[in-house]
């Protein structure tokens, strides 16, 4: 269970996150979305500890994580990041392995437990073929698999993950979206994430949380926030929410041209 | 990086070579000299030191031996060794493939400490306070950069990098003007800078040699930190990796062992950069294995470089820096055509 209580994270004079409360229960998955700016992936990272919050503190499993050292926290969340860093000449064994640092530590090298989890991590993501390939030299879709991989091999209940889908086509996206869910459902993995897309957060989530000006605008079931009218005052856009097969698909909607470009268009033709 | 040889199998290739290196560089730093004394007399003598049959050596040949040339073998060893591991865990700390064990001032500092004593102290030679305003003016050169660039130590590596540059550039232009201000001692400033182990003896080895084995050991067991550092300050901290103390730890330990160096032998270029690089080409990114190798490239490498440096112009020597790089440039730009060669 993750429990951010009235967290603030400020960067200057700015405030990123305002006061933030969030609570995602054990064995489900949270996803915040916003427009840009909102403070998402400044969330994230303060739950993951890479921000030191202003005020305010992430609990996991009823510890807070504010007094816990690097090592300590590692062994209870675990993030993917929105924009990895691929090490050239690292075999994708060895960056799966790098999960395991916190468990290791630095001077003992890995034990077999290690080698085990990482083992089982690599075949449940299918990442045999390729576990002797060099990390830099794979496709978007099995790098990311990678990087997901590596966080499942820190053996943590929660895993953070900022824009997962990144630079993905659309099939690398439901794959890997399904195969966290798998972790969520299978391994009752707590997740949190962000993400921009609305019908895959919407699908995927068992809860959304819409986040505008580091506040938190609206929190419920997937299904209600993407229905909110809300949703598209927040991100200034019209949006239309078509139902297929059943499941929610938030479709943007060109608005009529606005009064700049027409008057643009009038001048023009009267030249 | 692809070559004929599968990756573990090259890495065992390459530490038999480096181990051989060693022994060879041994063997040629106490049989070759400007006194022909056979490789196998000098063997001789060093069983019979064990109690293995006796030595055929005159005193003045053993003393030429065990008193000049094993000293200065012995440092050629700490010093290669030091320099090129700090280099590489340089590299690896502040993920910067243009770090060298002098990014962070030690250099500089032990350039103006160095210049001070040979400027300041009459008579001939080099001063005997010079080892120790060298080492002074090392630590303090890093000391200043460490406080002025702290920060860096929290968010990105490039404000100590850069506290580095400042500092650097502050002492060096200090230590020229006391050179230039100094006409008569100008020869023995310019020739310590380039360094050279013709000073060395051993009690310079005794009263180095812990601070530099110290410092080795903390490189060296630094290197799985160094893998997990690749992925950069923020994932390996979310991986459970406490950067600030492993940076702390390996600059301290780096600038300990580089400031006895460069006291005992001044200073001595291109080997804390293209050691590590150059083993990094042969056996790969991880710095477990990059690491011990560069211990053992760098120890033989030098003491190579320091015998050519003493035997191709005798009785006068070559500087060690100028040779290190003649001999050393070369042979990294063959390693770079191999390495290319073999990525196609």
């Amino acid at each position: 269970m993750i429990e951010v209580r009235a967290l603030t994270v400020r960067a200057g004079s700015r405030v990123l996150v305002d006061a933030v409360d969030l609570v995602v229960e054990p064995g489900t998955w949270c996803t915040v979305i916003g427009p840009n700016g909102a403070g998402k992936t400044t969330l994230v990272e303060a739950v993951a500890g890479l921000r030191r919050p202003e005020g305010g503190s992430v609990w996991v499993g009823g510890r807070d994580l504010g007094p816990m050292r690097e090592r300590e926290r590692a062994r209870v969340v675990a993030l993917v990041p929105q924009h990895p860093v691929v090490p050239p000449g690292m075999a994708v064994y060895d960056y799966v392995a790098l999960g395991r640092t916190a468990h290791h530590g630095l001077l003992r090298g890995a034990t077999s437990a290690d080698r085990r989890a990482v083992d089982e991590v690599i075949g449940r993501l299918a990442l045999g073929d390729l576990a002797e390939r060099d990390v830099a030299t794979l496709s978007g879709g099995e790098r990311q698999r990678t990087v997901v991989a590596r966080a499942l091999a820190q053996g943590t209940s929660v895993v953070v993950l900022d824009e997962p889908t990144t630079g993905l086509d659309v099939r690398h996206q439901i794959e890997l979206l399904e195969l966290v869910r798998n972790e969520v459902v299978d391994c009752g993995v707590t997740v949190l994430a962000t993400l921009h897309d609305l019908t895959l957060a919407g699908q995927f989530a068992d809860r959304i949380v819409l986040l505008d000006g580091g506040r938190v605008v609206l929190d419920g079931a997937a299904r209600e926030v993407v229905r909110d009218p809300e949703l598209a005052a927040r991100y200034r856009t019209a949006l239309r929410v078509v139902e297929v097969e059943g499941r929610d698909v938030v479709v943007p909607v060109r608005t009529p041209p606005t009064a700049v470009t027409t008057e643009r268009a009038s001048t023009g033709s009267a030249r | 990086m692809s070559t004929a040889l599968p990756p573990r199998r090259r890495v065992a290739v390459a530490g038999v070579l480096a181990t051989l290196a060693v022994l060879g560089a041994v063997l040629a730093g106490l049989a070759v000299g400007p006194t022909p004394i056979g490789l196998g007399r000098v063997v001789g003598d060093l069983l019979s030191h064990l109690g293995v049959g006796r030595s055929t050596l005159s005193p003045l040949q053993s003393t030429i031996v065990w008193q000049l040339r094993a000293p200065r073998l012995v440092m050629g060893l700490l010093a290669g060794a030091m320099l090129a591991v700090a280099g590489g865990t340089y590299q690896g700390a502040f993920r910067n493939p243009l770090a060298d064990p002098y990014l962070l001032g030690v250099a500089s500092g032990a350039g103006l400490g160095a210049t001070i004593a040979l400027v300041r102290v009459q008579g001939d030679g080099v001063p005997a306070i010079t080892p120790l305003l060298a080492f002074a003016g090392a630590m303090a050169a890093v000391g200043v950069t460490w406080v002025i660039g702290g920060r860096g130590l929290r968010t990105a590596t490039g404000r100590l990098i850069l506290a580095g540059v400042a500092v650097s550039s502050l002492l060096t232009s200090a230590q020229t003007y006391l050179q230039q201000s100094s006409l008569g001692s100008m020869a023995k400033v310019y020739i310590w800078l380039l360094g050279s182990l013709a000073g060395a003896s051993w009690s310079s080895v005794a009263l180095i040699t812990p601070y530099v084995l110290g410092a080795i050991v903390v490189c060296v067991l630094a290197a799985r930190a160094l893998d997990v550092l690749s992925v950069g300050d923020d994932e390996s901290r979310s991986l459970g990796l406490p950067v600030r103390r492993v940076r702390a730890i390996v600059v301290v330990a780096s600038s300990l062992g580089t400031a006895a160096i460069v006291s005992a032998v001044g200073l001595i270029a291109f080997v804390g950069i293209i050691v590590p690089h150059a083993v990094r080409l042969v056996v790969g990114t991880s710095y477990r294995r990059i690491l011990p190798l560069t211990v053992l490239v760098g120890a033989a490498f030098l003491v190579f470089a320091d015998t050519l440096a003493r035997t191709v112009m005798a009785p006068s020597e070559l500087p060690l820096g100028v040779v290190t790089a003649l001999v050393g440039a070369p042979v990294f730009v063959v390693l770079l055509g191999w390495n290319e060669r073999g990525a196609r």
